[in-house]
């Protein structure tokens, strides 16, 4: 039977609009009488607010409305919800919103945000995570600098026992590494345009990858009965695409177009801003951030500092991982406790050790707070471990693809999150790369397969 | 907020008369591409534009042993005649690494070099030739040489109510030999962390008039002057290499910017000559 | 206030415009032709691509004034209903769209390419795209579908 789509070459169902130009981003979607939002951010690091006085700027012509903390229903959200909408009192990022305004355009609105009297007392902040761990590190947050898992200020990840395996060891294997901060830059600024009815119902344009998460904490924040909003993701016109929006309540559902996100727009960055304004002033409002905010405060891959200890046997073996991971997390949790967990998940790579310690942290900075990026974790999490690959093999002064080979899984291992794996190919994967890549591996490695340990 | 106005000069008279009636407040604008960037991030607000898109200033004519470029061309038609191929080759060279088609389209090199940075990729290549500039105000004119235009960063010596006429350019006869190299993030839509452009006639052998122009290493676009003297009259070896192009890194005053460090500038400018000069000497 | 004639697409267009006003801002809020994007507003990324008098510039730094009776394409005008210009037909068949929000520019600095180098090598395609950026990072595939435009084109005319 011929399938019409399965092992077929499929074109985009979006791709026909997108190359006559008819794709509408959110930036795209035009409606009468929208105001143009803009916001004043927080010149410093960490400070309190001593004086928000925003009385001039709403008296000025043009000016539709402004909000601050003051305006928010449930000033908190987050997959840990402790980031407030707008910042209450205490800042903790340069850059972090402390009020905004819907004006009739972009000038109006700019010189609005200047006759906002903003007096912020700047206080010591801390930059660096390794910093932030220690004892007398001045406090992100007011409950430490370390988030908790639980009772334990780090994400363990315990398989065998870590002491016997490095006494089983011939060699230790030691190193550091530093994987530096990464922005997305998706060439989609993070916008937001919410439109209000007569009603008291919202209709949100968003630039979601996460709709659904970000439709709950959304009524989370405005205190709302999820069907008054619907979160509307914009569809090209093209063809039968083209289908009706849907709020939460009703299941037919629209994805949304995205003009990049790469984990940029896993956290809501405007939508709350757009939807507190449009309920304020009753009138459409629609923020698109700058490139220069985009790339300075929204998210981005935190810098992550990861030290490897690995007991290794004279032929290949790994027999003992102990890793520690430090994810510089910046003023807010965001998604960061979950970019912890998946990169402690995946410590040891493809490979199986025995006995495994992983201790993954996420640690606040006064800093923009970061978030999800091309693999929540697990990429840097890869980069550590394949360099270390490479250190293991030089300094048994064995060929990198052995190592790889021997430590690789096979059918029935372990993971140290203790996941039995049932179907595994590595073995075979990376033979079908040497080749690709042109290398002639030795006999004993093109006759090992993922059946079998072949070393044991 | 001020109405503004818009000023179309349809020839170099007017543009200067414009340029003198208006003083300090009229800016001009050519291709915008840099204008309109301080203009979009709101540092920049003009009250006057005068525009020199159909002011006649493009055009590349040769004049006697002069090559002669008027400063409102934009960088793609320098960069396709065959002229500047064939007698300015180093100036097509550079100008092909320069931002982008699109910003070639439509930038133009009087603009480039009006605007003062210290990373204007036209100047190392201008410099390298020994071109001068024709300035032009309603009171009169005056041809400096490329080296005293600059005079710190987003700096130059034009006065208000002056502006760039033209480029000079000695047309290189047969035997000169020329190098550029440029170090960016990437290689298009980049602005240079060092730029090194080489010009060096040579006469049986022996260096007769070499210049060697730094880009991105100090406050203004630089010509490593001992360099060149150390050079001047020999045959070039690889000892004599070495020294001239730590004589080059000598000369630099770079800072650190988001670009590159200060001492990876001074750094990449010594490897960059020392490259370059040996590409010229093989 | 200035006026400001131009010509969009084929069809001339009469608005208003200030001495600040970038040809990006006229053809989005004042013509409502979306498909040029606000990406960086500093002629950097190049989603904002248009031809005038087929060059291509960058809207977002091009003064709107400097653009007086001058004819504009973008890419709403390379297509008529049911009818692609060849490039569009080719992103579409060879996967050059992903996101879909560089495609536009793309298209156009292909566009540009093509009217000047019917046969161009890869990597002409790759210099005349160079100030376009795709973050998706799908330069492989828009690559391959200029190449096979021209290709397209170079049979339609034999």
């Amino acid at each position: 039977m011929t399938m019409k789509v399965v092992g077929q070459r499929v074109k985009r169902y979006d791709g026909m609009a997108h190359v006559t130009g008819e794709t509408r981003f959110v930036d795209d979607v035009i409606v009468p009488g929208t105001l143009t939002v803009k916001a004043l951010r927080s010149p410093v690091s960490k400070g309190t607010i001593k004086t928000m006085d925003t009385s001039s700027a709403e008296a000025m012509p043009g000016v539709a409305g402004v909000i601050t903390a003051e305006d928010v229903p449930c000033n908190a959200y987050g997959l840990v919800p402790d980031q407030p909408v707008i910042a209450d009192e205490t800042v903790r990022f340069k850059g972090e919103v402390v009020a905004a305004v819907a004006a009739v355009d972009e000038d109006t609105a700019l010189e609005a945000l200047e006759k906002i009297n903003l007096e912020i007392e700047e206080e010591e902040c801390v930059l660096d995570p390794l910093e932030a761990m220690k004892p007398d590190a001045p406090k992100v947050r007011p409950e430490g600098n370390v988030f908790m898992y639980d009772e334990r200020p780090f994400r363990q990840i315990i398989l065998g026992d870590i002491e016997a395996g490095f006494k089983d060891a011939d060699v230790v294997v030691e190193n550091e590494y530093v994987h530096p901060s990464l922005e997305h830059a998706q060439l989609e600024l993070q916008t937001s345009l919410a439109v209000p009815a007569a009603s008291g119902k919202l209709t949100i344009y968003t630039v979601s990858q996460a709709l659904y998460f970000h439709l709950g904490q959304l009524c989370g924040i405005l205190q709302m009965e999820p069907d008054q909003i619907q979160c509307k993701s914009w569809a090209p016109k093209t063809g039968s695409s083209w289908r009706h929006n849907a709020g939460f309540s009703d299941v037919n559902y629209i994805g949304g177009t995205v003009g990049g996100g790469f984990g940029s727009k896993n956290d809501i960055h405007a939508d709350h801003v757009t939807a507190l304004l449009a309920l304020k002033t009753g009138q459409p409002c629609k923020w698109r951030w700058t490139r220069e905010e985009d790339l300075l405060y929204s998210t981005f891959r935190g810098a992550w500092f990861i030290t490897i200890k690995d007991g290794v046997k004279k032929d290949g073996r790994i027999v003992a991982r102990q890793m520690k991971s430090i994810r510089d997390a910046g003023g807010y949790s965001s998604l960061n406790p979950y970019v912890v967990d998946k990169h402690s998940f995946v410590a040891t790579g493809p490979y199986f050790v025995p006995n495994v310690q992983i201790h993954g942290y996420c640690v606040y900075t006064n800093k923009p707070p970061a978030s999800s990026m091309r693999g929540f974790g697990v990429t840097p999490s890869v980069f550590a471990t394949e360099l270390q690959m490479d250190k293991i093999a030089q300094e048994l002064g064995m060929d990198p693809w052995e190592v790889r080979f021997i430590n690789a899984y096979r059918t029935g291992d372990q993971t140290p999150t203790r996941r039995v794996l049932n179907s595994v190919a590595l073995v075979e994967v990376m033979q079908k790369l040497a080749e690709k890549a042109g290398v002639d591996l030795p006999d004993k490695l093109k006759n090992m397969n993922s059946k079998e340990r072949g070393w044991t | 907020m001020a109405e503004g106005q818009f000023l179309k000069a349809t020839d170099l008279q007017e543009a200067c008369e414009l340029l003198a009636q208006y003083g300090g407040k009229a800016r001009l604008l050519a291709g915008g591409t840099d204008l309109m960037v301080a203009v979009n991030q709101r540092k920049l607000f003009p009250e006057v534009l005068v525009y020199l898109g159909d002011s006649g200033l493009n055009y590349i004519n040769a004049e006697g042993d002069n090559l002669v470029i008027g400063a409102a061309t934009p960088f793609t038609d320098i960069m396709r005649s065959d002229r500047v191929q064939e007698e300015t080759p180093l100036l097509a060279e550079v100008i092909s690494h320069l931002a982008s088609p699109a910003i070639r389209n439509v930038g133009t090199i009087g603009g480039n070099l009006a605007n003062g940075s210290p990373a204007a990729d036209s100047a190392t290549a201008l410099l390298a030739l020994g071109a001068s500039l024709r300035l032009r105000s309603k009171t009169g004119e005056r041809e400096v040489a490329v080296e005293e235009f600059f005079t710190g960063p987003g700096e130059t010596m034009l006065e208000p109510a002056e502006l760039v006429q033209e480029i000079i350019i000695p047309r290189q006869i047969g035997g000169a030999k020329w190098a550029y190299r440029k170090l960016g993030k990437r290689k298009a839509q980049t602005l240079s962390i060092v730029s090194v452009a080489i010009s060096c006639p040579l006469e049986g052998g022996q260096c007769q008039g070499v210049r060697i122009a730094l880009g991105a290493v100090a406050p203004t676009p630089i010509l490593a002057t001992e360099a060149a003297r150390i050079l001047e009259g020999k045959a070039m070896d690889a000892k004599l290499i070495d020294k001239a192009a730590k004589a080059a890194a000598e000369a630099t005053r770079p800072i650190d910017d988001v670009r590159g460090s200060a001492w990876y500038r001074r750094r990449a400018t010594e490897a960059l000559v020392k490259q370059l000069l040996a590409q010229i000497s093989a | 206030m200035h006026s400001l004639e131009l010509t969009v697409n084929g069809r001339s267009y009469q608005t208003t415009v200030t001495l600040k006003t970038t040809l990006l801002e006229v053809l989005r809020d004042k013509l409502f032709i979306t498909s040029p994007k606000v990406g960086c507003n500093s002629g950097d990324c190049g989603t904002c691509s248009v031809l005038i008098d087929d060059k291509l510039v960058r809207s977002c730094i091009t003064n709107a004034l400097s653009t007086q009776g001058k004819e504009i394409t973008t890419v709403e005008g390379l297509s008529k209903p049911g009818h692609l210009h060849p490039l569009q037909e080719a992103f579409h068949e060879k996967y050059g769209a992903q996101c879909g929000f560089c495609t536009p520019g793309m298209i156009l600095a292909a566009k540009a390419l093509l009217d000047e180098n019917p046969k161009p090598s890869r990597k002409d395609v790759r210099e005349a795209l160079s100030g376009n950026l795709c973050r998706c990072a799908g330069y492989g595939k828009i690559v391959d579908s200029v190449m096979a435009a021209a290709e397209q084109m170079g049979q339609a005319k034999n």
